[in-house]
């Protein structure tokens, strides 16, 4: 079996070598046959990579122990669903799906557009090739899924922080948003390389944008979440590089999804956009390379393995590439669009941009720090929260308010007198919430009140818009409510579903800042039938018990809960022991009120021989309200994204009217 | 074995192009030539202005926009978007087929033997 | 109301400046972070250091109590140093011998390295590849 994976990974190479020299000879020589020829072989390549990825999984599946990969990530005794998400638990198995997530989107991305843009797509295919090309050398040459030892009589086991249901998701929607980027990247290249400045590689692009950025929001969110309930060590993000890795390309990305709203009304930035498209797929690199080669310490980290290098010299040949690409074609993007008010749409993006790739490169300054120190002062220095939270706050706070100001701010120029009039009652209401707030006692945080307060001016824009909308389409046909609501959104997906984005960010700002800004949390050591009171909760030891499970010991502590005298029943925190992979995990009480979206956060630190325990208990208001706005988020995504069979027939009409059709021999 | 297999389909995959048209009448890739991408980006230009026409009217229905910023934006938008029809009419005039049907439809059924 | 010329890359440069001062001004003052030494570097270094090194020998002591006790020793290269680590806090599900961790602390006049509570993070270990976390 592993001769067969190994030889088609080498077909992939051949494949994609071939895809990358052909197709750009190819585009290069105006070749047709040749062009079908190589996009031919990106798609092929797509199919023995899967070939490759089904025999690891057929390995794990059957406890194929003579792969060293499966002997290393895998026993008997693991449950199947971890077995398959095994796939992923190691460096060489993540290469092999993050290049297989990146042919299957290659080869969609080409076949989808065979019949257009045929100028355009024929380079598309050469840097898509490239791309794979290099994370196939490196499963083949430098970190392969399918070296064999002599077959032990079982295998290590997967890390028991890695048996949840997160493991099975969270890799994949990430590296679904990760990859995704390199196709509005490969266009972007390709209009570069095939010097069109107009607009059809972002046309073109604009839902698989859209699709990766959401995957990318989603597997971070599902991430945090497993960070909450499972590592639980009383938060969900911790600024750790690996973290911060996912992080970045999506503000780059966030960035990106907004400027090309520019481009498209007013046909400027052009140069910007490829900038940004181009930073956001090196960040993405870069958080591979991050994430896989260890060099930051990091809870996340490897052992600093030898692919490090080489993803290095793969993120340096992208740079040049870009950037070479973008000086070379420079002349020809500039545009005579100008920007005519520093009160307009237009601005507002430009700040939102401004803020967004500020945030970001902070972030990658501070998440690079420690390498970049350790290289020029031969000291490693290590950057901490303090440093990752003010810049959140100093740029994140302006951000919020922008959300709720630009979409409502007119097209190239703004008067004064409109916008009192357009933000006079959302700003009165973001007032009066702020006085209500600190009333409840929320100053005893000025950036979680300043947050809370933009929060409410930019749900009150939205709700208005909404209200307005309806309200207008009423007027007009005389539909009831909900139709007018309804057709409303359908015939404005992406301004309406943009909104609701907007909303899901709201929400997720409201949560992180109260379960961060005004949290609380006690510890001690409890015997039994002692209590530690933690935020209005009395929270009260009751008994210790063990159990066995499937593939471990659970002991586990039982607290009842009160708040107000009232009886909100037991919680239960402990850990579990691991048999064959030799490990504890913390096993965390979440006790969630569904009312005020509030948590009580038990961890049961050390149990101790003579029966006590010693806790940690936190209460996290609001922290629900995060979870929610992924789902919120994913709706207005989907609402975005919808097709939209007027708009497609406005834009088949252009491009058919362009000719921008297949090379028909009747032609020329 | 499967792996020869694979291989024996990558080949094929790859040559297919070749072995279908072993001797094509054109072998060329078309590219936009300068008049054609004139015309896109002209094209790209009317929709944009014309776009923003009906953005700011239905902004001024919905009331977003105020009688007065409606006023003293929509005269230089309607320029706009005169100025992009004239060059679009004055480009597509120099093209030989815009929107007659079909001579369209006759390139989607060569486009379909290609492929 | 035509503007002779565009404000945005005025604007673009000033909010860049702004930017770069902010940032300038944070480092400035709260520091450059802090630096990640291994118990062979630790020796004369004042001031708060985050200390990397393996685990060795049996941890003694509560780490919730008066402290728990550990030596730490340099991860790689040949004549390993070590370092005795006063730790107290919450200690990570990973933490055991032979695992790497790193404590942020300072270097006590006795030659204990005393740590600032609830700052121990551990990495997984070089040999056992399963406990590589996914990206």
């Amino acid at each position: 079996m592993a001769e067969l994976g190994r030889a088609a990974l080498l077909v992939t190479l051949g494949l994609s070598a071939y895809a990358l020299a052909g197709g750009g000879f190819a585009a290069w020589k105006g070749r047709r046959r040749l062009a079908q020829s190589a996009r031919n072989a990106l798609i092929a390549s797509f199919f023995s990579t899967l070939v490759a990825a089904v025999v690891l999984v057929v390995g794990f599946l059957r406890d194929d122990f003579s792969l060293a990969y499966v002997a290393g990530h895998s026993s008997k005794a693991l449950p199947t669903q971890y077995k398959l998400s095994a796939f992923w638990g190691g460096q060489e198995g993540s290469l092999l799906l993050w290049l297989l997530v990146l042919t299957g989107y290659a080869a969609l991305a080409v076949w989808l557009a065979r019949k257009r843009a045929r100028d355009l797509v024929v380079w598309v295919t050469p840097v898509l090739a490239g791309i794979a090309l290099g994370f196939t050398w490196l499963l083949v040459a430098v970190s392969s899924p399918f070296d064999v030892i002599p077959a032990p009589a079982d295998g290590a086991g997967l890390n028991p922080s890695l048996q949840n249901p997160y493991m099975v998701v969270h890799p994949v929607a990430l590296y679904l948003g990760y990859v995704g980027l390199a196709v509005p990247f490969a266009f972007a290249m390709g209009a570069l390389l095939s010097r069109r400045i107009d607009e059809r590689w972002i046309v073109t692009t604009r839902r698989w944008t859209i699709v990766a950025w959401t995957a990318l929001g989603i597997g971070q969110l599902l991430g945090a979440h497993w960070a909450y309930q499972e590592v639980g060590w009383g938060g969900y993000y911790a600024w750790d590089p690996v973290e911060n890795a996912a992080l970045m390309p999506w503000l780059a990305a966030t960035a990106f999804l907004h400027s090309v709203m520019i481009q498209e009304k007013r046909g400027m930035l052009r140069v910007w956009n490829v900038t940004l498209v181009s930073l956001a797929f090196c960040l993405s690199l870069f958080g591979t390379f991050l994430t896989r080669s260890g060099v930051v310490t990091s809870i996340h980290s490897f052992t600093k393995s030898s692919i490090g290098p080489w993803f290095l010299g793969f993120i340096v040949v992208a740079v040049v590439f870009a950037v070479g690409m973008i000086w070379l074609r420079l002349p020809q993007l500039r545009t005579t669009a100008k920007l005519e008010s520093l009160v307009s749409r237009e601005a507002a993006f430009l700040y939102n941009n401004l803020l967004l790739v500020a945030l970001c490169l902070t972030i990658l300054w501070g998440t690079a720090w420690p390498m970049v120190s350790e290289a020029v002062r031969g000291e490693t220095m290590v950057v901490g929260r303090p440093y990752f939270d003010f810049f959140l706050r100093v740029f994140g706070l302006p951000l919020l308010l922008l959300m709720g100001i630009g979409p409502l701010v007119a097209w190239r120029r703004a008067s004064l007198k409109g916008l009192l009039k357009t933000f006079a009652w959302p700003a009165g209401v973001a007032l009066a919430t702020g006085v209500i707030l600190i009333a409840f006692g929320a100053g005893s945080s000025i950036p979680g009140l300043v947050a809370y307060s933009f929060s409410a001016f930019v749900l009150a824009t939205i709700v208005h818009e909404f209200a307005r909308g309806t309200a207008a389409r009423r007027a007009l046909t005389g539909e009831p409510v909900p139709t007018a609501f309804a057709q409303l959104i359908g015939r404005n997906r992406r301004r309406y579903g943009g909104y609701v984005v907007h909303a899901a960010i709201v929400l997720l700002a409201i949560g992180i800042v109260g379960s961060s800004a005004y949290d609380s949390v006690t510890e001690g050591r409890l015997a039994k039938g002692q209590s530690l009171a933690v935020g209005g909760y009395k929270v009260t030891y009751r008994s210790l018990g063990e159990r066995e499970g499937p593939n471990a010991t659970e002991v586990r502590a039982v607290l009842g809960v009160r708040r107000g005298g009232k009886d909100l029943g037991t919680v239960e925190a402990g850990k579990n022991a691991y048999s064959v992979e030799q490990q504890v995990s913390n096993e965390v009480g979440i006790r969630t009120d569904y009312l005020t979206g509030e948590d009580l956060f038990v961890i049961a630190e050390q149990v101790n021989d003579d029966g006590t325990v010693f806790f940690r208990v936190f209460t996290k208001p609001l922290v629900n309200l995060i979870w929610l706005a992924g789902l919120v988020f994913l709706l207005g995504s989907v609402i975005t994204l919808w097709p939209d069979a007027r708009e497609e027939r406005r834009l088949a009409t252009r491009y058919a009217t362009a000719r921008e059709r297949s090379d028909s021999p009747a032609t020329t | 074995m499967l792996a020869a297999a694979l291989v024996v389909a990558a080949v094929v995959a790859v040559a297919l192009p070749f072995l279908r048209e072993p001797a094509p009448a054109s072998d060329a890739l078309h590219e936009l030539d300068p008049a054609e991408r004139r015309l896109l980006e002209a094209e790209e230009e009317r929709d944009r202005a014309l776009a923003a026409l009906q953005e700011l009217e239905a902004d001024h229905r919905a009331g977003r926009i105020s009688d007065e910023d409606y006023r003293a934006v929509v005269g230089s938008l309607r320029r706009d978007a005169a100025e992009a029809l004239r060059t679009l009419d004055r480009l597509g005039a120099d093209a030989a087929t815009v929107r007659t049907s079909p001579l369209r439809a006759g390139t989607s059924d060569a486009e379909a033997k290609i492929d | 109301m035509a503007r002779k010329s565009s404000p945005a890359r005025l604007v673009i440069a000033l909010s860049v400046a702004a930017v770069l001062a902010i940032f300038l001004l944070y480092t400035s003052l709260a520091g450059g972070g802090t630096p990640s030494v291994s118990p062979r570097e630790l020796p004369g270094k004042t001031g708060e250091v985050a200390l990397a090194g393996r685990v060795v020998g049996t941890p003694t002591g509560d780490p919730h109590g008066a402290g728990m006790q550990f030596v730490v020793q340099d991860i790689d290269g040949a004549n390993k140093h070590r370092v005795t680590v006063l730790y107290k806090g919450s200690v990570p599900d990973m933490f055991r011998p032979g695992r790497d961790v790193v404590v942020t602390g300072t270097q006590h006049a006795n030659g204990v390295f005393l740590t600032k509570p609830g700052s121990m993070i551990t990495k997984c270990p070089s040999k056992y590849q399963a406990a590589d976390t996914p990206g």
